[in-house]
């Protein structure tokens, strides 16, 4: 049997499969996956009409057969799919009709919304799709996919242990997102760039109000597209769905005009759909689309498409920032965090990040960065590095469509990182440079650019995702460079026509007034054709620059986002110390939680004072006052927080100035803080984490939802003396006292205190915690009792 | 729609009333949310048997164990089945909003608790509408008096709640994404008192911060 061909035919698949079962009486409670074994007659009954209605593809029932969902049921998850395809087959012996193994959601959340991390995920779906490949399914399905990284996952796990051909449809609400918020782009993209075969969408809407989507799907990528609806929507008193085959069959037809090409049904449909569909598009072929290819990184809910200047943030990287290089050397996500946050909140669109440091396992470190950076900032990534396996690492756990920086014009490098560009659908930078060196004409940096592009292409990366770095030189020591660098960015998007990367500001290394020499390269090279200057966006001059360029260049339409980007500032520049600042204490920037004046206070009381007694002596017990006002009911959580965070401030200008003259922080005790197995639900555990920083405590996060064991291993390795553990739910008090338990047999037994919402002093009492703490502010007494103040 | 401010606040550990400054905060906060994120609910009709273990719903095979279900359902021979979810874009927005600033995303937490009641309010309306002539009792959840919370994934299950919300049940029993409810509403054909809305139903009375202080939540 040959290949079944996606591209020059109609294809039409088959309808629902639990719809006809509950037709026929399948009985309330019983597991839909389980039928293989207990009624497989029924299953193949159902099969065989779907192939006598047209179906050239069927699913087999395995669309919750994963060992997630099958947990408890006493059936592996190779014994259910085996069947299940098997069945399946026999159905369509004899027809030209093929089976695919079909995967569904696992049934829970993936990281960071559930519990469920990536590789766990990517190992449940190969185990189905292995065993489907092995009980002869001819393709693979995923399906009804809500997450673009759960769908990220199964689809690495086909394409990664089967050569099946795979089908992936996500199911989409009528706003155009998925419910965790995915664009159809960010699917359309990042799906292709993983290589399936076909995408589309399944489930949720009747076609009717699929047609706007699968238009705009079909606008977003070059591959087939699957539309495969429910009948209309499903009555709530009695269950039924609104559209009968007709019509369901005639709403599907401006689908086929759209461009879609493979068809079918779910929830609702029935052969009879399935009939009428081919009847209805008997005698068509697919419509030719015209897809043009643009640049193109995303997220999940935010995609960006590169058609003008774009910014790359450049400020996640250790070179030369020493209070970076010891966030990375001590694993301070959070640090790195907050400075994706503030390039972010400075306008940038894409973040390039570099982890790269002596001690530093990049391998290990640029896959949690970027998992921390997903978790709260909603930008597209470019990883930086040149260590094949961080790159890989890295772009595995990226949700989306990510960049890579970078490959240069050596053919060793090209081997090692093309490949790993090409297997995750990323955008590859191409820095203008060979085994040679950085060529000193314009015209040898352009003929490196364009073999670039051909190796790329010849790895199978699209053209739009290749990028050129011209690279800049320091023009105090090389003068005649800045010109040719200019030069060959004119080349690159002339000749070449590819989107242009350029870091601007080594261009001013070794001058007086840096900034404007910096700017002024800056709207130079974007003149020239730079697309993706990679910067410091917290530097507002040259933010101000690109958004002037981009009102001159006509990219910014009626120059809306320049005038929004001003508004307000035709006053007069306020003056640079507010006045009314007059009386402001630090104590008092703390109280009232003012983060940005107790960091300026901080830095300019660092001048007469020593970083220790600013905090015992100032910092503490304005921290101590709010926390009375709390106790007394004069003031409440937010406002606690609010000082805490203003205090965190305070901290942090501390750390900087210690960093920068090699000292650090006397820390005053550890302590560790965990949500217990089960609870993944953490604002609590993270409010007594913010609380307890402020007062100077290192507070090591073991996360959420951490298993007994794992808390107990991050104690004893690090001598920790107190653990704080929350819970939130009755169900998860015994992972709570097993916890408890554990750390009270190791060798050294820290002192523990509980809370959360379910946890009573009893409780606390019974389970064997030493301290119970109502809220952060109790926990602070315990720190200090256990840890001195 | 709309979102109880106060509401609100009570969830964010604020009594009333709030100071001021905290309540301008919060109406910005809860405008954003409700600009960005609406509830989203299923619910489907079930009937309902009595019997010498309780209530039971046939088409579930499903049996309500405890004496809140018996007390609420007694005089019902239908329930209705609710399930109402922001979603994991709620989630996500809580996520970063803690990264950057603690005490707004507490806020934004309380507005999450009261803009999904918000949500089970409007299906609530929703679902008398479709059953004129007939009366709701008060929905209630498990979690609440002794509904155990192990019916969790029955009940997402009836409403294939996954597919239809994206809302899932995790191994202990806790519904993801976070501000999710699932509830029941018995349908009787006379009114119905209500019981469930005071401190002496609520599974929390022993725990509630409110309580303790000798105050409630005002769902009393």
């Amino acid at each position: 049997m040959g290949s079944l061909d996606f591209t020059d035919q109609l294809i039409l698949l088959d309808g629902a499969m639990g719809t006809v079962l509950q037709q026929r009486g399948l009985p309330a409670g019983e597991r839909p996956e389980l039928l293989c074994l207990t009624r497989p007659e029924l299953l193949e009954e159902i099969h065989r009409e779907y192939i006598q209605a047209g179906s050239r593809i069927i699913y087999a029932n395995t669309f919750g057969a994963n060992a997630h969902k099958l947990a408890g049921t006493g059936h592996s998850v190779e014994e259910v799919v085996t069947q299940a395809v098997r069945i399946a087959r026999r159905a369509a012996a004899g027809t030209d009709t093929r089976v695919a193994v079909d995967m569904g959601p696992l049934g829970e959340l993936l990281e960071p919304m559930g519990g469920v991390s990536f590789e766990d995920a990517c190992d449940l779906f190969r185990e189905v799709a292995v065993a489907g490949a092995k009980a002869g399914a001819e393709l693979a399905v995923i399906e009804t996919m809500t997450d673009l990284y759960e769908a990220k996952a199964a689809l690495l796990a086909v394409k990664e242990n089967t050569d099946l051909p795979v089908l992936v449809t996500l199911s989409f609400e009528a706003g155009g997102r998925t419910f965790t918020g995915c664009t159809i782009p960010s699917m359309a993209r990042t799906l292709e760039g993983l290589g399936a075969d076909a995408i589309g969408l399944n489930c949720s809407l009747g076609p009717d109000m699929l047609l706007p989507l699968v238009q705009e799907l079909c606008g977003s990528t070059r591959l087939p597209v699957v539309v495969k609806p429910n009948a209309g929507l499903p009555d709530p008193v009695d269950g039924h769905y609104h559209m009968d085959p007709e019509a369901f069959a005639q709403a599907l037809f401006p689908c086929w005009e759209a461009g879609a090409s493979l068809f079918g049904g779910c929830c609702g449909t029935t052969p009879d759909y399935i009939r009428r569909v081919r009847e209805v598009l008997a005698g068509r072929a697919p419509v030719r689309r015209a897809y043009r290819p643009v640049s193109f990184l995303c997220t999940p809910t935010v995609p960006l498409r590169i058609d003008g200047v774009r910014t790359i943030g450049e400020r996640i990287n250790p070179t030369g920032k020493k209070r970076f290089q010891q966030a990375l050397l001590e694993g301070d996500l959070d640090y790195i965090l907050d400075v994706g946050i503030q390039e972010v909140d400075a306008g940038a669109d894409i973040l390039d990040v570099n982890v790269g440091y002596p001690g530093v396992d990049e391998a290990d470190m640029l896959p949690r960065v970027v998992k921390k950076l997903q978790s709260a900032l909603d930008v597209p990534l470019q990883l930086d590095s040149s260590n094949p396996a961080a790159l890989e690492a890295g772009l595995r756990v990226y949700n989306g469509k990510a960049a890579v920086n970078s490959v240069n014009g050596d053919p060793a490098v090209q081997e090692q990182i093309l490949p790993i560009v090409k297997k995750y659908g990323a955008a590859v930078v191409g820095l203008a440079l060979d085994e040679g060196g950085i060529p000193h004409t314009a015209r040898e940096r352009v003929d490196i650019a364009r073999r670039i592009l051909e190796a790329a292409l010849a790895h199978g990366i699209p053209r739009e995702d290749v990028w050129i770095d011209c690279l800049t030189l320091t023009v105090s020591a090389q003068q005649g460079q800045a010109r040719e660098t200019l030069a060959a960015l004119r080349a690159v998007r002339e000749e070449l026509g590819l989107q242009t990367v350029l870091g601007v500001s080594n261009i001013s290394f070794g001058l007086p007034n840096r900034a404007l020499v910096t700017e002024t390269f800056l709207v130079q090279a974007l003149e020239a054709g730079l697309t993706l200057p990679i910067l410091n966006p917290n530097q507002k001059a040259m933010m101000d620059a690109v958004a002037a360029f981009r009102v001159l260049s006509g990219e910014d339409d009626g120059c809306r986002a320049y005038v929004a980007r001003f508004a307000g500032e035709s006053a007069p520049a306020a003056p640079a110390v507010p006045a009314a600042d007059g009386g402001l204490t630090l104590e008092e920037a703390v109280i009232r939680g003012l983060r940005a004046d107790a960091a300026r206070l901080a830095r300019a009381a660092l001048e007469t004072e020593e970083p220790l007694s600013l905090v015992n002596n100032r910092l503490i017990p304005a921290l101590d006052a709010v926390g009375s006002g709390y106790e007394g009911g004069t003031l409440f959580l937010p406002q606690l927080l609010s000082a805490a965070q203003a205090a965190q401030a305070v901290f942090e200008v501390l750390k900087d100035a210690l960093a920068r003259t090699g000292g650090s922080m006397a820390a005053k005790g550890a302590l560790a803080v965990a949500t217990v197995r089960g609870d993944i639900h953490d604002i609590g555990k993270n409010i007594v984490k913010t609380v307890l920083e402020n007062y100077g405590y290192q507070v090591v996060d073991l996360g959420r939802d951490v298993p007994a064991q794992a808390v107990c291993d991050a104690v004893a390795e690090k001598h920790i003396p107190l653990v704080g553990l929350s819970a939130l739910m009755t169900t998860t008090l015994p992972a709570m006292e097993e916890t408890i338990r554990m750390l009270k047999a190791l060798p050294e037994p820290p002192a523990v205190f509980v809370g959360g919402a379910v946890v009573t002093p009893e409780h606390a009492a019974r389970m064997g915690a030493d301290y119970y703490a109502k809220d952060a502010r109790q926990s602070v007494a315990v720190a200090r009792e256990v840890l001195g103040a | 729609m709309e979102l109880n401010l106060e509401e609100a606040l009570r969830y964010a550990g604020v009594p009333s009333p709030p100071p001021a400054e905290l309540r301008r905060e919060t109406a910005e906060v809860a405008a954003g949310l409700t600009a960005a994120v609406t509830p989203r609910w299923r619910w489907r009709l079930l009937s309902l048997e009595h019997t010498a273990e309780g209530p039971y719903l046939p088409e579930l095979d499903l049996l309500l164990p405890g004496r809140t279900a018996a007390l609420m359902l007694k005089e019902c021979a239908q329930a209705a089945l609710l399930a109402c979810t922001l979603g994991a874009v709620f989630d996500a927005r809580l996520r970063a909003l803690q990264a950057r600033d603690m005490a707004r995303a507490v806020l934004l937490d309380g507005c999450g608790s009261a803009w999904v009641e918000a949500g089970c309010d409007a299906a609530e309306e929703e679902i008398s509408g479709r059953l004129p002539g007939r009366f709701l009792t008060d929905r209630f959840s498990p979690g609440y008096g002794d509904l155990p919370l192990s019916l969790q994934p029955a009940l997402c299950g009836a409403l294939d709640a996954q597919r239809t919300l994206g809302l899932c049940v995790t191994d202990s029993c806790l519904l993801t994404p976070g501000k999710s409810v699932t509830a029941l509403l018995g349908v009787a054909d006379r009114p119905q008192m209500a019981r469930v809305r005071g401190c002496r139903y609520c599974s929390m009375n022993q725990t509630c911060q409110l309580r303790k202080g000798g105050k409630s939540c005002g769902l009393s």
